[in-house]
């Protein structure tokens, strides 16, 4: 008996036309979701641990307020005083009125730099606040 | 005269390099992508009021839970010495007591730190107030709905916030005299 390999006469090809649509699909997902601002952090700091946690669902909303090792405090690129914290997040907020600040202490840091800096948010009427921290495992 | 008709030659882009180039970009779009959440404790402050203007609002001590942290990470709730972990087993309780209290009979937190306090402690004992409150939410939640807070509609969920309203208050750092 002979033994013949049944090809099937249609042509076997997977459709190449579309796949650049499909690359440019995915590449204005990543377009659109990519932030690129990402701030240098000149200050050391390791943030703490919690368990009931929520997430900051706009992220555009969000301006973040660095407290490091040292005390020393991080807005946008630069190291501030406290002093001036008013004026800046003043300014943020005018331009961004729903704005959300998030503050990433330090875990060892003092609550004394901690008050201090949130009774300028206050004086600023950035209300809304975040305490940055890391999921509890 | 012969008029003789010009052959156009078709002009034509090479377009098959251009799933390579859209590749090269996807790839850098890839890598530069950050798609971490930003995750934290959400708290909202009250507004600023100047120090010579500020009232004493008389608040029944029965509403009250004022928690106290020193600069050594000792936790007074009340007057009452505790650990640092009993605060949300010692606040679940007394949030449960005031689910069917009017609106103006509901729990208020208080949370006073030192200014020698260790932000980790603060964050502690912020994290297991909220845990208490998110807690008494879900079991509130599960008894009257049978599914988790979090699973509701947006109109029950408005009902738990309503019946357990999260209220915590930052104590007025004192001045230094």
């Amino acid at each position: 008996m002979k033994f013949e390999k049944k090809r099937s006469s249609v042509k076997q090809e997977i459709p190449t036309a579309s796949m650049p649509d499909i690359i440019f699909m995915l590449l204005l997902f990543f377009m659109v979701t990519t932030t690129m601002r990402e701030v240098e952090v000149l200050v050391d700091y390791k943030l703490p641990d919690a368990e009931a946690l929520e997430k900051i669902e706009n992220k555009r909303l969000v301006s973040y307020i660095w407290i490091g090792k040292s005390g020393r405090i991080q807005i946008n690129d630069s190291i501030v005083k406290v002093d001036d914290i008013q004026n800046i997040m003043y300014s943020k907020r005018q331009e961004l009125p729903s704005i959300i600040v998030s503050l990433r202490v330090h875990i060892g840091a003092d609550m004394g730099l901690v008050t201090d800096v949130q009774q300028e948010l206050r004086k600023a009427y950035c209300l809304r606040i975040n305490y940055s921290a890391n999921i509890k495992i | 005269m012969l008029l003789k008709k010009k052959r156009s030659m078709e002009a034509n882009i090479p377009s098959s390099s251009m799933a390579d180039i859209a590749f090269l970009l996807l790839i850098f779009f890839l890598v530069a992508t950050v798609i971490d959440v930003d995750t934290g404790i959400g708290l909202t402050l009250p507004e600023y009021v100047p120090p010579e203007e500020i009232e004493d609002v008389k608040v029944d001590p029965d509403r009250m839970a004022s928690i106290l942290i020193n600069e050594n990470n000792d936790v007074l709730l009340g007057g009452e010495p505790i650990s640092l972990f009993q605060i949300k087993n010692t606040l679940k309780p007394r949030i449960i007591s005031k689910i069917d209290l009017p609106k103006n009979k509901k729990l208020i937190v208080s949370l006073k730190t030192d200014r020698k306090t260790v932000y980790s402690a603060y964050i502690s004992a912020l994290d297991q107030i909220k845990m208490a409150f998110f807690e008494v939410r879900d079991e509130y939640s599960n008894s009257r709905f049978g599914t988790k807070y979090d699973d509701l509609s947006e109109e029950t969920q408005k009902e738990v916030k309503d019946a357990i309203p999260i209220i915590i208050s930052l104590a007025e750092p004192e001045m230094v005299k």
